[in-house]
């Protein structure tokens, strides 16, 4: 359970190792640990308030760290840029849908494979069933349909560590339960590390291999998903209260 | 050229009815991103070669206007107009492309005029060196306000460049810069008997109608020179930018640097019409610099409208006959500022914008009804 402590040893693809961030006065993160591992998806859950979303702005260089590192491959990123950490295989999606809304799906998309160097762009378009809508201007598209174009925007150009910040937000049940299938198979497919943060607690343990449970910006427990899920400290912070 | 004509997804992915600049979402209420541009159609041979002839075409024709319009008032109209609209172009340039009004290009049209004019009094050059320092000095102040105003977006862009272009007023009007420039009085060029500008002698230079061929080939490659660098892949880098900066540092743009490098590029047209201008008009007053000369721009470019190319020079145009109209009756201001009012509130997009809408309208309605 608290095995995070220990793994400094041995060199992880992505790690977070004692990330805190502070607003003023305020802990908005608290000592945060995490690693990543090729092929491995793991579900950040946790209640409003907890982190979730300031871990993903820390870790993708949108926030910066009042405290602890940020590492690829051993070595210190914490003080890269965004665009630097894209290049070097480090990318995110976006809670609010972040896309470009008067341009094509397809033009935007070939912009990004442009600076990327992507070659598989068929491969994402088509997993991610968008081919149909690549001629579009992608504000007239439908909710649903952007936040995948967020996400394939995200996993252009073959990145090795995606941070996923709440990808089913705003989705009906049936969307939300197809997009995290897709995070899934993605993810196992193209062997990438995801982080991946969202409310929907039943759709984290179904698609995560790992699960880490914040609360008030620290964390609460962090495993298997069985475990994490039969855990009484979650049940009483955070399922419980959710019924 | 090829190589921006050949990106793998471009052309299969290319919408077939992108064939025009300015779309429905132009038609948003008014705010910068209505003003805007866009989605503007990808750079292919075709569209390369539709654009170099009708550049060439609109050269030719151009080069005939002196013989066309005869009255000297209304070709003087239409000279003034073409020297205004490369300030309110380079303006317009980046309105279109990034979002941003900057309010300190006369600081590189009246920047470069003021050179050319020192050069040739205090520096007793002739006019191409004269020019390609003017020019030079005018690119120098957009690198370095560039490198100031570049992190900088929508109203704070908008205060640094009026700051920073009324530094350069101030600068000239300077009493100890009087024996340069003249300071509020402003100088007079000296040109040297027997120069010639490409051919052109100075009693010509000075006369609309002689200098015309210069100044029109000049503005049609600057118009052709801007469309180019909109169209190529660092066109769609800046549209990126100007809708979703964060995003593109999140996909791995370095977003400094191409607004940097637009503002530079936009910064050079307003230089080569103030050198232009300087040569032509044998005189520079601070009145070049001053914040009127940027708002009236900024007007003139929101009267035309930024969607479209020309949009611009329509407006330059309009500006032109307003002012030569209207300012006998010395409320110009006031009709000019009723007629941005009516503009922005009833055409955001500007006359051209307006013109492009209505006619696509007609065409549907058209095309709807033909085949009843």
């Amino acid at each position: 359970m608290a095995a995070h402590q220990e793994e400094g040893a041995d060199v992880s693809l992505f790690e977070a190792i004692d990330v805190s961030v502070s607003y003023g006065a305020v802990k908005a993160l608290d000592g945060v640990s995490i690693s990543l591992e090729p092929g491995i998806v793991h579900g950040v859950i946790g209640p409003n308030g907890a982190g979730k979303s300031t871990f993903i702005d820390g870790l993708s260089g949108r926030t910066r760290l009042t405290g602890g590192r940020v590492m690829l491959d051993g070595e210190n990123v914490t003080a890269r840029r965004p665009a630097w950490r894209r290049h070097r295989g480090i990318s995110r999606s976006f809670q609010r849908t972040s896309v470009f809304p008067a341009m094509t799906v397809g033009d935007q998309f070939d912009m990004v494979a442009d600076r990327m160097n992507e070659e598989d762009l068929d491969g994402i378009v088509d997993a991610l069933q968008l081919r149909g809508v690549l001629a579009q201007v992608c504000s007239e598209i439908a909710y649903g349909t952007q936040r995948s174009v967020d996400l394939a925007l995200a996993l252009i150009g073959r990145p090795r560590v995606v941070l996923l910040d709440e990808p089913c937000a705003g989705l009906v049940a049936d969307e939300g339960v197809t997009m995290l299938n897709h995070i899934r198979t993605l993810c196992k497919e193209r062997d990438v590390a995801a982080i991946l943060v969202e409310h929907d607690v039943d759709g984290v343990f179904r698609t995560c291999d790992e699960v880490t449970v914040l609360d008030l910006g620290r964390i609460l427990v962090s495993g298997k998903p069985g475990d994490v899920r039969k855990d009484e400290r979650v049940i009483r912070a955070y399922l419980g209260s959710a019924g | 050229m090829s190589r921006s004509s050949r990106s793998c997804y471009g052309a299969r992915w290319a919408s077939p009815g992108s064939g025009s600049e300015v779309s429905d979402t132009d038609l948003r209420p008014i705010s910068l991103d209505a003003l805007a541009g866009a989605a503007a159609p990808r750079l292919n041979r075709r569209t390369a070669l539709i654009a170099g002839a009708g550049a060439a075409l609109v050269l030719g024709a151009g080069l005939l206007m002196p013989v066309v319009v005869r009255g000297a008032s209304a070709f003087g109209l239409i000279f003034d107009a073409v020297m205004f609209a490369f300030l309110t172009m380079s303006i317009a340039f980046l309105v279109r492309h990034l979002g941003i009004v900057s309010l300190g290009h006369t600081a590189f049209f009246g920047g470069s005029a003021y050179t050319v004019a020192i050069a040739t009094t205090v520096g007793g050059m002739g006019m191409i060196p004269a020019a390609a320092l003017g020019l030079l000095v005018g690119v120098v102040l957009a690198v370095l306000m560039g490198a100031i105003v570049v992190r900088a977006s929508g109203m704070t862009f908008m205060m640094l460049t009026l700051a920073l272009g009324q530094a350069v007023y101030q600068v000239v009007v300077l009493q100890i810069a009087r024996p340069w420039t003249g300071a509020s009085d402003g100088t007079s060029l000296s040109y040297i008997a027997g120069d010639s500008f490409f051919g052109v002698p100075p009693d010509q230079v000075v006369n609309p109608v002689g200098f015309w061929p210069v100044v029109w080939i000049v503005f049609v490659l600057s118009i052709v020179a801007l469309w180019f660098v909109g169209r190529m892949k660092f066109g769609r880098v800046l549209q990126g930018i100007r809708e979703n900066e964060e995003r593109m540092r999140f996909s791995g743009y370095d977003t400094v640097r191409p607004r940097f490098l637009a503002f530079v590029v936009s910064g050079t047209v307003a230089s080569i019409g103030g050198v232009l201008f300087a040569l032509n008009a044998s005189y520079v007053s601070p009145e070049l610099l001053s914040f009127f000369r940027s708002g009236d721009a900024l007007i003139a470019t929101l009267l035309g409208g930024t969607g479209l190319l020309v949009g611009p020079v329509v407006g330059a145009l309009i500006y032109m006959i307003l002012l030569s109209t209207l300012n006998s009756t010395g409320n110009l201001q006031l009709y000019l500022g009723a007629a941005l009012v009516i503009v922005l509130a009833f055409l955001p997009t500007g006359v051209t914008g307006a013109i492009v809408t209505g006619v696509k309208r007609l065409w549907r309605r058209i095309r709807r009804k033909g085949p009843m």
